[in-house]
């Protein structure tokens, strides 16, 4: 059975991401400058926008292996998509309640229906749909094609989610427009090692949670062994 | 300030959940292989 992983290269890279996140939490908190008119809360944004990017990006993952699983018919293939929509839901979910938190004190609402908040509601319903669903359909085969196809079609909520802010009348801040990005340089670069360290935590976790696959995979070998 | 330590404590308490479910899940098949193993080569030595 094929792992993905494991050895001194995956062990190097968690130690890697854990530092890179200590890092980004050392640039969010104390690195960046406060924000003039928002004050602290506004350091939420750092890991805000960096959780958001790693659950896009996640999806987008998930899109590439789903299609890649069609193409081919590898099961692993099917793991990273499985695995990467995991890891993407929990990010998203992250982006979610921290946007909730820092909209409390800035807009005087947890939660608004406006195209970015609702676009994101639907993307987090649809992937979550797509966890549920693995788990009705029993055949292997059917469940792994079923689950490209899914995947691929789901992956249509990510770039309407993104363009939320641009394509539609919306309350939520655009940060990086045409013209650049709408920050100092510090929190800039603040930002830049928030979403490095999250995208580094993002292939660490996804190396875990293949692994986890591969080895549910191998117990279910040796138990249908056993059986006949 | 409450509203930026509620935001980190969720955020690591998410992250912390996810990685502790991964670990937990882990340890089970790890378990649950060694068991099978254990039990493939009992099999084999009594020839069945």
């Amino acid at each position: 059975m094929e792992r993905w992983g494991v050895g001194k290269i995956a062990i190097f890279l968690h130690g890697l991401a854990g530092a890179a996140v200590l890092t980004a939490l050392y640039m969010a908190l104390v690195f960046a400058p406060r924000e003039a008119a928002m004050g602290d809360v506004q350091r939420i944004f750092y890991w805000h926008v960096a959780t958001a990017w790693v659950g896009f990006f996640a999806f987008f993952i998930t899109l590439i292996a789903s299609i890649a699983y069609l193409r081919t018919g590898r099961r692993r293939w099917d793991i990273v998509a499985l695995s990467s929509v995991e890891i993407g839901l929990a990010f998203a979910v992250i982006m979610t309640v921290t946007g909730s938190l820092w909209a409390k004190p800035v807009w005087n609402t947890w939660w608004t229906w406006e195209p970015r908040l609702t676009t994101v509601a639907i993307m987090l319903l649809i992937y979550a749909t797509y966890l549920l669903l693995r788990r009705v359909i029993e055949d292997p085969g059917r469940r792994a094609r079923f689950a490209a196809v899914y995947g691929i079609a789901g992956f249509v909520s990510v770039p309407i989610t993104f363009m939320a802010i641009r394509w539609w009348r919306t309350i939520h801040p655009v940060i990086f427009k045409s013209e650049g990005f709408d920050l100092s340089p510090a929190m800039l670069v603040a930002l830049i090692v928030s979403v490095a360290a999250y995208s580094l935590l993002y292939v660490s976790l996804l190396l875990l949670r293949t692994q986890l696959e591969f080895l549910s995979d191998e117990a279910a070998e040796l138990r249908e062994s056993l059986d006949e | 300030m409450t509203y930026l330590i509620a935001a980190y404590t969720v955020m690591w308490l998410i992250t912390f959940i996810f990685v502790l479910s991964m670990a937990i899940r882990q340890r089970r098949l790890a378990a649950e292989l060694e068991a099978l193993k254990a039990r493939l080569q009992e099999r084999q030595r009594y020839g069945q």
